[in-house]
């Protein structure tokens, strides 16, 4: 081991503190530098439709109701196309109005709610149905369409806890 | 009745835990031997009694006992019978009985050594014990009760109770709504319990931190007898999270291998800071000081586990993983907020006695890779902190919720990982205290040139022509290079003593330094696993196509023709249609892809099994996306080549290896004292 003397002690404290700060300097550039690229501002599809100037460009993050009957896949662009309708993005909202579940079913069977045209690229996911929850990650296109780079589903019934729905004697 | 049983074992153990929390206080008030070992004795009942609630709740499973709400919530008559025993943790409440079996388990067994002249740590770990056990008891016994039955009142209103309301019927369903079909899959059996087992564990250290900072008693006594503790929940932790990226592997809908998920994010942050904490535990063995850095990673790790439990457990963050909206949100919230400043305050008050007395030199030395290397393991751990809290912090400050995905921590995590490859590789060049420069010269000079054959291979053989996974694949064999040539020196060296005894010199070192040969077994599980993520992340090539049947796509040197599609019901009433899709390469068969997509009409869902032909160097992997009628014959593909995949999973088995050497007893009548060949 070796035994610094104490005027060895500041210097080479000093040392470590510079090695240190330079890494972590360098750590905060990189995450402002990637906060700046790739963070995704999370709305809803009515505020997204309320402002489209404000949002085109950016990275966006936004959650809505798959209506069923709208998802198709092109089979010469491999694109998937779907609508997705409003629901509130506050989890207190939902709660109020009965749950996720009674929020998207309502989202998709009402014809005056805000809707978005959405395009995707990867692969089908599995729960991409009617009356699942989508939540896409992407941009706004100049043809207000939104292109959503990653897609997240959720379907309610599966993960709350429901009474069954058959129920013998 | 069976039910009321059950709610009885675990109401009962919540019982013990507040008689044990009350005893060990006493004891340790009155300074009351028999007090505290009635609250050992207690904490050991605990883990029986959640045994038998256990073995009910999984009778209740594999006996269809629709009536019980939980059971009907996660079981359907169609289940295979090993699916209805893992359903014990498909769903919130089951899950936390299951969790709370493990953690009494773990605590049991720890509690269970000889306690000597540690004697002082034994009732302060009793009472962190006990407050832990306690708290997640107390959902499974208030508000998230896996015995809860059915019951219907005449005029028609439902409810939940364990026991029969006055007036009211048992509600016995025909069948139950059965297990999500994402989690219908082998990986079910181990990812979980795995994942499970790696987090409770870090329960020991913790309280022996805490028992350490109540008592005073700072020395090295509470990491010694955490350290194993730490290493075996380590281990568990590793096999956890990998097995969960093998099933995302297998089963499209978890997205790949690795999301960057809320979840996932938030089970590897233990995982950093307990790493972090394995290192500098050896460090102050080796040099002494470091004790507050490794008191507060101690603290910090088990947090972070509590943190991650509430991430996934409350519905706070939308996450593919998460269990519904729960009312255990709050409670939870509560609870993690108490520990963290509990946590908090007794290391600050105790801030001052936790004094260094020893310093590293700056220099190119074991002590300060290791340190350098905790720096980017926890800057991992703040970045991924970071991500997970980003929307609610955004949400709180502009009013706008900004989140953060994968691009995000792949743009920062990535050197950051990358930097650690290159910590873990070149640390076996120094000695401890420092490395004599000609030394140092002599090695670089074999190994600098060795190692550029590698990414000269991958630039030549495998195309590959981007530059951050060249510098990867180099550190990687790099690495890879220097704990290899680390271990045959040391064989070399004994064979020249000792001329001829080859295979003696490889098991002698090995016995004689398990510890160091199993921490460089595990550095290069490491590796290894960090070579088949650059293949994946780096180097994966990728095709979305439509083919009509006899039609064919090249990727890359592979031709894959689509030369079959069947649809058929499965005994379980699955409507499967399976795709064949042949592989060749130059003309020659590769072998043959079955891409797969079960339908499962119960609960209109479907479930994608990309088909998958692996060796050492690459994963051919295909994705049935979408087909119509069998008429046209004409189906959707996505295709991927994913090179070296299979090395993340050699990997870990190198790096359970690894553990399981350093963690291997030490040969009987050896005086255990280790030695260096020399």
């Amino acid at each position: 081991m070796t035994t610094l003397r104490s005027s060895g002690v500041k210097a080479n404290r000093l040392k470590f503190i510079i090695a240190g700060s330079l890494f972590l300097a360098a750590l905060v550039l990189m995450v402002v530098s990637a906060t700046r690229k790739t963070a995704e501002f999370f709305i809803t599809v009515d505020e997204l439709q309320k402002s489209h100037e404000a949002y085109r460009g950016q990275n966006l993050r936004i959650s809505g109701a798959v209506i069923g009957e709208s998802i198709q896949l092109d089979t010469e662009s491999g694109l998937l196309h779907f609508t997705i309708a409003h629901i509130p993005g506050d989890n207190d909202e939902i709660r109020n109005r009965g749950g996720l579940s009674a929020v998207l079913s309502k989202a998709v069977k009402d014809p005056d709610n805000t809707r978005l045209a959405v395009t995707y690229g990867g692969p089908k996911p599995d729960m991409l149905r009617d009356e699942a929850q989508a939540i896409l990650t992407g941009t706004l296109t100049e043809a207000g369409e939104f292109h959503a780079e990653e897609l997240l589903l959720k379907c309610p019934t599966k993960y709350e806890e429901a009474l069954p729905a058959q129920v013998g004697n | 009745m069976i039910t009321a049983f059950g709610y009885f074992t675990i109401a009962l153990a919540f019982l013990l835990t507040v008689y044990g929390l009350i005893a060990a206080c006493w004891g340790v008030m009155q300074k009351s031997q028999p007090w505290i070992e009635s609250a050992r004795l207690a904490l050991l009942m605990i883990f029986p009694l959640i045994t038998v609630g256990l073995i009910v709740m999984l009778g209740l499973l594999i006996g269809d006992r629709f009536d019980v709400a939980y059971v009907s919530s996660v079981i359907s008559q169609d289940m295979p019978p090993y699916l209805k025993l893992t359903a014990l943790w498909g769903g919130q409440s089951g899950s936390l009985l299951f969790w709370n079996w493990l953690l009494a388990g773990f605590c049991a067994l720890f509690i269970f050594r000889k306690w000597q002249d540690d004697f002082v740590f034994l009732p302060w770990v009793l009472i962190v014990m006990f407050v832990t056990l306690g708290f997640f008891l107390s959902l499974n016994v208030f508000l998230e009760i896996p015995f809860e039955r059915l019951w219907h009142f005449p005029d028609g209103t439902r409810l939940l109770s364990v026991f029969q309301p006055f007036g009211a019927q048992s509600l016995v369903p025909s069948d139950g709504q059965g297990l999500n079909p994402l989690l219908r899959h082998p990986g079910m059996i181990w990812h979980p319990p795995a994942l499970y087992l790696g987090f409770v564990g870090f329960i020991i250290p913790f309280s022996l931190a805490i028992a350490s900072l109540v008592t005073g008693r700072h020395d090295r006594q509470w990491l010694a007898i955490a350290r194993p503790w730490t290493l075996v929940t380590w281990v568990f932790l590793t096999l956890g999270l990998v097995l969960g990226m093998r099933w995302a592997y297998d089963v499209l809908g978890w997205g790949g291998y690795w999301g960057w998920d809320p979840v996932e994010v938030a089970a590897l942050m233990p995982w950093l800071s307990a790493t972090a904490l394995l290192h500098t535990a050896f460090l102050q063995k080796r040099r002494g000081g470091f004790k507050r850095w490794n008191t507060a990673l101690g603290l910090l790790t088990f947090v972070l586990v509590l943190f991650g439990t509430f991430i996934t457990r409350s519905g706070v963050l939308s996450s593919v993983h998460s269990f519904a909206a729960s009312d255990i949100g709050l409670p939870m919230f509560y609870y993690l907020s108490l520990v963290t400043l509990g946590s908090l305050g007794l290391i600050i008050h105790r801030w001052p006695s936790l004094h260094v007395e020893y310093e590293p030199e700056f220099k190119f030395s074991r002590e300060v890779l290791v340190l350098f290397s905790n720096l980017v393991l926890l800057s991992i751990l703040m970045v991924c902190f970071l991500g997970v809290i980003y929307p609610i912090i955004s949400e709180l400050l502009t009013d706008t919720q900004v989140t953060v995905g994968p691009a995000w921590y792949k743009r920062i995590n990535g050197p950051l990982f990358t930097l650690n490859l290159f910590l873990l590789g070149v640390c076996p060049l120094a000695g401890w205290g420092g490395t004599k420069i000609f030394k140092l010269r002599k090695q670089l000079v074999v190994l600098g040139p060795l190692s550029l054959l590698l990414p000269l291979a991958a630039w030549l053989y495998g195309d590959v022509r981007n530059a951050y996974a060249l510098v990867a694949v180099w550190l990687a064999g790099a690495s890879g290079l220097v704990i290899l040539g680390e271990c045959t020196h040391t064989v070399f060296v004994l064979n020249r003593q000792q001329p001829g005894k080859a295979l003696k010199a490889l098991v002698v070192p090995f016995q004689a330094k398990r510890r160091y040969y199993g921490g460089l077994l595990v550095h290069l599980g490491i590796v290894l696993m960090s070579v088949g993520i650059i293949g994946i992340e780096g180097l994966q090539e990728e095709t979305q196509v439509t083919l009509a049947l006899g039609e064919s796509v090249t990727l890359s040197q592979y031709r894959f023709e689509f030369t079959g599609l069947e649809n058929y019901q499965s005994q379980d009433s699955r409507n499967i249609t399976e795709t064949v899709i042949t592989v060749f390469r130059n003309d020659s068969p590769v072998g043959v892809l079955y891409p797969q997509r079960d339908f499962y009409p119960g609960l209109g869902m479907a479930i994608t099994h990309p088909g998958l032909i692996s060796n050492l160097s690459r994963d051919l992997y295909a994705i049935l996306i979408d087909w119509r009628p069998v008429s046209q014959d004409e189906a959707t593909f996505r295709i991927y080549i994913n090179p070296l995949t299979n090395w993340l999973w050699i990997g870990t088995g190198v790096l359970t290896l690894g553990v399981i050497t350093a963690l291997w007893p030490k040969p009987a009548g050896k005086g255990g004292k280790a030695h260096r060949p020399k």
